[in-house]
């Protein structure tokens, strides 16, 4: 297929590795980007911390690597190294004048796959696609660790079927837990997805509510860095659960909680994420009423969550009231079970995900629910939706839903978009089951799409409005095609739908290629088009999307997660910044230069990187009940 | 053509000395060999947005350390950054220099740090003005015809 996710394994690997430089040196940042673009790399420069920041949100998927330089005046490199690598867990190199080992050191502490000591020479450039590969690796062993929920194999419908019986959450979670995971590493390397359904095939454990709380609480107990299974399993105390049923679980956990926290920043705030999600639900619209109809009338959601589910939508604005004609369409098309439904609007399953406060009992379900749990009408889609919009790592429902807020989100963009959906929804090819799970992550990309990006093809050095000054934004060496499939690996990394080839920006009718992400588009379609935010052509559906998503991003005001303190410092990734100790984290920043013995130089913004070293970080505010109350409102 | 050859071993005597004397090393080298013909003015881009920048860091520093109550950390982070770029074009004495401002930072000492500022622009203006002078010598050689000749 021409939109293959993985992109970077491709034939002229390394050739076409998507590099993001962040310095605020100019004359660095120039030579770098030379040095770059002789390695055959497609670079994107950006001279300020916090551009690149929104550039990797709003794209995600649409780089490779990131170099950042370790001192920038308006974020420290090191913040940005540990944001992208909750975030977008993107390998990331940091470089420096200072080659001081204290200063490697704190480089390494710090996540960074490697560090280059400035001047840097373009010899050492060329080896940096190392790390983007032996990162993908490392995760797909990841995946394949994950044994005892393997089971929950996309392709095994009957197992989906299964645990949709269940209560909402129990099942849906599994599967979301085990696709979340098939997706990140999908998103690095397709091949993975079929090759896991089948290997380590163990009993399967069901991740009950129950459970699953015990097993929060239990890591609570034991603060998320001390957290190993063994002690896990002691204090969880559950016959029959294995050392390997609670690794492979703490793993999901783990990537839940960094998107958490990606999203938390994003979005201000996560635990009220649940809340979030309904905010940006709320200005996608109605949609989410008609999809709770659909839902119900599917006879998915308990009628507790349909009528939580109504009162949080029915009171929200007008998001798009234009897809109100849609209501019909969608009830029909939920009850006739047609996977058409979700395409055309789009939006269908990024709605009902409000709060369910009878099913939300579990934060991590919540979370990880994807299609279906959007099936059941429960299940918080966890905000993230625009902030994240086609995060790759997020479980394919969310990217999905996010695709889905979007489309709600942007009501100017209604005809492209239904016009999209109704292309989509030709070529979709669902699983009756999945019908309505079916979420296309990037509604916004139609197979039309990929016509549109094809037009795209005049690549031209843009900056971009959306991303701001200072980001330089370089499509040089953008290609519509391979964009789209780098992209999609990016943005949909659901195994779910792109088996059901919802997204299929770049193939024919019902093929199942990876979606290709609303990043790709934007790209391309900013590349070639008229970047101009909001245009009436799908391109410009994307690039507004791009650029919406970035606003709302922006609007969306930073509460505090709680989880994720101040300072979005997440020094072990789960770490709580406690909000009310700046001084602490600044004395730790200093002890920890005195610690040293070298005198380190503390360069501004540094303390809040020394969070990870004083700081408890321990989950203490992130614990079952706290976000499970969230929903109980 | 003699002129040309006249003004092509000028050159390659100026580049020659700039090295022995340290004005310049390798990195400089490895930028004259990032210029190609997609970017045929590299170096001479690079090198202007060198001296942007290091007016810029100069005059900050300057202000830093006119500062009632110095802020040393800041005067490092300025110095930090001159020592990043100046090495990014192979300065390399304009380098050195700010590594020896660096350690006067740490020690906090102001007179130290003044002197030295001093020092770094001396020597900014000379490799500033070198550097003219090789761009000068590249535009006659090509204004007569000729080619520059290659150092890598």
């Amino acid at each position: 297929m021409a939109c293959k996710a993985d992109l970077v394994v491709s034939d002229q690997f390394p050739t076409g590795l998507r590099v993001l430089v962040v310095d605020d040196d100019i004359t660095c940042l120039r030579i770098l980007e030379q040095m770059l673009r002789r390695c055959m790399y497609r670079v994107t420069t950006c001279s300020q911390a916090t551009v690149a920041m929104n550039l990797l949100r709003e794209r995600k998927g649409c780089f490779d690597v990131v170099l950042s330089d370790v001192h920038m005046p308006d974020m420290d490199g090191f913040k940005l190294l540990e944001l992208v690598g909750l975030e977008m867990d993107l390998p990331v190199i940091m470089m420096s004048a200072d080659g001081r080992t204290s200063a490697v050191m704190r480089g390494i502490r710090h996540g960074a796959c490697d560090y280059l000591i400035k001047p840097i020479r373009e010899e050492e450039l060329k080896n940096i696609w190392q790390h983007v590969v032996r990162k993908k690796w490392n995760e797909n062993k990841e995946q394949e660790h994950s044994g005892s929920l393997d089971d929950n194999d996309q392709h095994k419908r009957g197992s989906d079927d299964v645990e949709y019986d269940f209560s909402a959450t129990e099942g849906a979670e599994e599967l979301l837990i085990t696709q979340k995971r098939r997706r990140d590493a999908k998103e690095e390397n397709e091949e993975l997805e079929n090759d896991d359904s089948g290997t380590a095939k163990k009993p399967r454990v069901v991740w009950s509510v129950e459970l699953h709380q015990q097993f929060v609480s239990a890591v609570n107990q034991l603060g998320i860095d001390k957290a190993v299974p063994k002690r896990i399993l002691e204090l969880m105390n559950v016959p029959g659960l294995t050392r390997e049923n609670v690794a492979s679980h703490l793993q999901k956990f783990r990537l839940y909680l960094r998107r958490l926290s990606g999203v938390a920043q994003q979005q201000g705030g996560f635990p009220n994420s649940y809340c979030g999600p309904v905010e940006q639900n709320a200005k996608a619209g109605t949609l989410g009423r008609f999809d709770i109809q659909a839902l119900a009338a599917s006879g998915q959601i308990p009628p507790q969550t349909l009528a939580a589910l109504q009162a949080e939508l029915l009171g929200q604005p007008t998001g798009s009231r234009a897809l109100t004609g849609m209501d019909q369409p969608l009830l029909q098309a939920s009850l006739l079970g047609t996977k058409s439904i979700p395409v055309d609007h789009g939006v269908t399953y990024g709605q009902p995900l409000m709060r369910c406060p009878s099913n939300i009992s579990k934060q991590f379900p919540q979370t990880v629910l994807t299609v279906e749990d959007v099936h059941s009408g429960l299940g918080v889609w966890p905000s993230n939706d625009l902030g994240v919009v086609g995060a790759s790592s997020n479980l394919g429902g969310l990217g999905a839903q996010s695709g889905n807020i979007l489309m709600g989100m942007l009501p100017q963009h209604q005809h492209p978009c239904q016009q999209q959906q109704q292309q989509l929804k030709q070529s979709i090819v669902p699983e009756p089951s999945r019908s309505i799970n079916v979420q296309p992550s990037c509604l916004v990309v139609a197979s039309q799409s990929s016509a549109s990006f094809q037009s795209g093809k005049s690549p031209a050095s843009v900056n971009q409005n959306s991303f701001s000054k200072g980001c330089v934004i370089d499509y040089r060496h953008l290609s519509p095609q391979s964009n789209n499939s780098s992209v999609v690996a990016g943005l949909l990394s659901d195994g779910d739908v792109r088996r059901t080839s919802v997204l299929n920006g770049c193939g024919g009718p019902g093929s199942i290629s990876p979606s290709v992400s609303s990043c790709s588009i934007n790209a391309d379609s900013s590349a070639g088009r008229h970047f101009s935010g909001v245009s009436p052509n799908i391109s410009g559906v994307q690039g507004s999307y791009c650029s919406t998503s970035g606003q709302l991003l922006d609007q969306v005001p930073l509460r505090n997660l709680g989880f994720v303190g101040k300072g979005i410092s997440i020094p072990s990734r789960f770490a709580v910044d406690e909000p009310g100790s700046p001084t602490s984290n600044l004395n730790c920043g200093k002890i920890y230069g005195e610690r040293n013995g070298n005198k380190v130089k503390q360069e501004p913004r540094m303390d809040f990187v020394e969070n990870v070293k004083v700081d408890i970080p321990i989950l203490q505010n992130f614990s079952a009940n706290d976000l499970t109350s969230v929903f109980s409102e | 053509m003699d002129v040309v050859s006249q003004l092509q071993r000028q050159f390659v005597d100026f580049t020659t000395s700039l090295y022995h004397e340290g004005f310049l090393d390798d990195q400089f080298t490895q930028l004259q060999k990032l210029q190609d013909e997609s970017n045929p003015e590299f170096v001479a881009e690079v090198v202007s947005l060198f001296f942007e920048d290091s007016e810029n860091l100069l005059n900050n520093l300057a202000n830093a350390l006119q500062q009632q109550i110095v802020d040393y950390k800041q005067v490092d982070a300025h110095v930090h950054q001159f020592k990043g770029s100046s090495s990014s074009i192979g300065a390399q004495r304009v380098k050195n220099v700010c590594a020896a401002f660096r350690n006067l930072c740490e020690g906090k000492n102001l007179d130290g740090c003044i002197r030295c500022l001093q020092q770094l622009k001396l020597e900014y203006s000379l490799v500033k003005s070198k550097l003219e002078t090789l761009f000068r010598l590249e535009q006659q050689i090509l204004a007569a015809g000729g080619t520059v000749p290659s150092m890598a």
